[in-house]
């Protein structure tokens, strides 16, 4: 695949700034408007920009495949802590009368794992279809 | 031409159906959710943002469920891609 030197060279700028964004929005999810799907999905933009920078690079997929498993569990676990604490599941695992500042850590924690988790399933997504394409 | 025209009959029941609906609610609207989330979801969940609120405090077990959907459809269009001579 041969891909235009603009694009490469716009590609090459744009890289850092894609990422930096996507980490904002995820970050921030609790306070403007995002989360951490749409930041997953704008991190996992960054990464199919960089196969416009470096087309040859082989990704290695079955290491992808058992990380996002693994942040699934982390996920589910994280959000199941709250059966000890409360006795509900799949509620914030501090108490109702903690200080709101406190509380926020639970979301921005909870949105991080959800933002790298699809962000590597939307990688693993379209690394598939281009290995297929090749 | 028989199941044209009751798809088509269907459609316009349907369509009748929903401009009732619509014009009814927009009478009389329930706000007693709507104003739960407002003035509660601050003190709740410490989320400014009231849909980040919702989806990762009161309905969680909702997104839980949306990120497993993506791991399911991410496995699938792996076991598709693979040639037969391969081992998943």
């Amino acid at each position: 695949m041969k891909t235009s030197e603009i694009l490469e060279c716009i590609s090459r700028v744009l890289f850092p700034f894609i990422l930096l964004y996507g980490f904002y929005i995820i970050i921030n999810g609790h306070l403007t408007p995002g989360g951490g799907f749409q930041g997953g999905a704008i991190l996992a933009t960054a990464v199919l920009i960089s196969y416009f920078i470096y087309p040859d690079k082989i990704r290695d997929l079955n290491l992808l495949i058992k990380l996002e498993k693994y942040v699934f569990i982390i996920i589910l676990l994280f959000a199941s802590a709250s059966l000890l604490t409360k006795g509900e599941i799949f509620t914030s695992f501090l108490p109702i009368d903690t200080n709101v500042n406190l509380k926020s850590v639970f979301l921005v924690n909870l949105n991080l794992f959800i933002g790298i988790k699809v962000s590597i399933g939307l990688i693993l997504v379209f690394s598939t279809f281009i290995e297929e394409g090749k | 031409m028989i199941k044209k025209s009751m798809l088509i009959l269907m459609l316009f029941i349907l369509l009748i159906i929903f401009i009732n609906i619509s014009f009814h609610a927009i009478n009389n609207i329930d706000t007693s959710s709507k104003d739960y989330y407002l003035y509660n979801t601050y003190s709740d969940t410490g989320s400014k943002n009231i849909v980040t609120g919702i989806y990762l405090d009161y309905r969680l077990f909702d997104s839980i469920f949306e990120a497993s959907i993506l791991i399911i459809a991410v496995s699938g269009i792996i076991f598709m891609s693979k040639k037969d001579d391969e081992v998943l």
